[in-house]
């Protein structure tokens, strides 16, 4: 690439200095952008199957390159998660969906191509939620009666959740046509099913969420690679 | 460079969410609540009546004696004491005039003998756990509270009266005993 590059512009130097007279001076090279589909996989989210026994889960992820700066890009995905507390333990299991928009805020040098970028996203989850044990929260029960711990499971199921995230990160291409990105996702619940006597603890593709509000954040960590399809001046 | 603003906020935004101590069951939610007996005078069943030297405790399963924190002997005339979560049912013993006789030997208990008239009663519910938030989990209410008292040759407890069939709080009352 370096060599191409170097070549390139010595040769066109070599034409400037023919050209020392001419009154226009001209661009010596046109880089151009390389639009694709890029589809990956999130490596965070892998690696916390692997290594950690309450959580197990999957994303695709792919973007489509529309202008210079402007991407179109969605995730779909899978999750289970344990939440275990002093008092409670419970799992959320379903699967989500978010689509939206990636704006790239990098100019890259030359023929270079990465992201810092920012976006927005709609997403969904359709999931179930099982209470697989909870401790009776009683403060006079310690050295009286002792501790009840209902251990029978409760199962509730059709629970949905719809929100939107701000997203903010980086790509970069690492090897030709292949990506590695890092990027923070804060989100806002904007409707959600609840299960009666209980609350989402864990919504697939929104991850946790607080007590205090319909907030949220997650991380990912994403590898793709771009299906290069066709290539447009810069 | 203007988003650089924006990367800024997003950041202070992170920094908020951090501060969250949600995984605390924090002092101040909801509780178990513990059962309130207030004791009444039979003769003028408007009236308080205060039990000298009351002294409250409660039987497991095995019927031995559990005691409680806060049921010491008092002359009073209301008492909290927590029901079993473990089944619906729970005995608690009210014990009046309640006093050790140590026959004059206070570092031997063997030969002590309780003075005083116990009464029991039974009181059965159905229970019912409420979510309360991911750091406290569930709390139980008692539903449709009976009571029944034990029977035997010298009740000082003449009656019971339910006035809240529902223990979900401790803001009032929820059994009448009169004497």
């Amino acid at each position: 690439m370096l060599k191409y590059i170097i070549s390139t512009s010595l040769f066109c130097l070599s034409f400037l200095t023919f050209a020392q007279n001419d009154s226009i001076p001209q661009d010596s090279v046109k880089y151009k952008n390389k639009y694709g589909l890029r589809v990956g996989s999130d490596l965070g989210k892998l690696a916390r199957t692997f290594l950690e026994d309450e959580y197990t889960g999957f994303e695709i992820n792919a973007d489509y390159r529309l202008t210079k700066n402007i991407y179109i890009a969605g995730e779909i995905g899978n999750e289970e998660k344990t939440t275990s507390t002093d008092f409670l333990n419970s799992t959320a299991k379903g699967s989500y969906f978010k689509v939206g928009i990636d704006y790239n805020l990098y100019e890259n040098w030359l023929d270079m191509d990465n992201m810092i970028y920012t976006g927005f996203r709609v997403g969904a989850s359709t999931f179930t939620q099982t209470i697989n044990s909870y401790t009776i929260y009683d403060t006079n029960a310690e050295g009286i009666w002792g501790q009840t711990t209902v251990t029978q499971p409760i199962k509730f199921s059709d629970l949905s959740a719809i929100w939107g995230e701000l997203i903010i990160g980086i790509k970069a291409e690492t090897l030709n046509n292949l990506y590695v990105g890092v990027n923070i996702q804060l989100k806002g619940r904007v409707s959600e099913k609840e299960p009666d006597n209980f609350e989402n603890l864990y919504i697939p593709g929104f991850d946790r969420t607080y007590d205090s509000g319909s907030f949220g954040i997650a991380f990912g960590y994403s590898l793709s690679y771009r299906i290069p399809l066709y290539k447009k001046a810069k | 460079m203007k988003n650089k603003h924006l990367i800024y906020i997003y950041f202070l935004t992170l920094i908020l969410f951090a501060c969250e101590k949600d995984d605390i069951c924090a002092e101040g939610s909801a509780v178990t609540p513990l059962l309130i007996l207030t004791f009444y005078d039979e003769t003028n069943p408007t009236e308080k009546k205060t039990v000298d030297n009351l002294y409250v405790v409660g039987y497991n399963s095995d019927n031995q004696i559990v005691t409680f924190a806060s049921t010491g002997e008092e002359t009073r005339d209301s008492i909290l004491v927590p029901l079993r979560t473990d089944v619906n049912i729970t005995k608690i013993g009210f014990h009046r005039d309640y006093e050790i006789d140590d026959n004059d030997t206070p570092d031997d208990t063997s030969d002590d003998i309780i003075l005083g008239n116990e009464d029991l009663i039974d009181f059965g519910y159905t229970r019912s756990d409420v979510y309360v938030s991911r750091a406290c989990g569930f709390i139980a209410n008692y539903l449709d509270l009976v009571s029944n008292l034990e029977e035997d040759s010298d009740n000082w407890i003449l009656n019971t009266e339910i006035i809240k069939e529902n223990v979900e709080n401790e803001l009032e009352a929820h059994v009448k005993i009169y004497h």
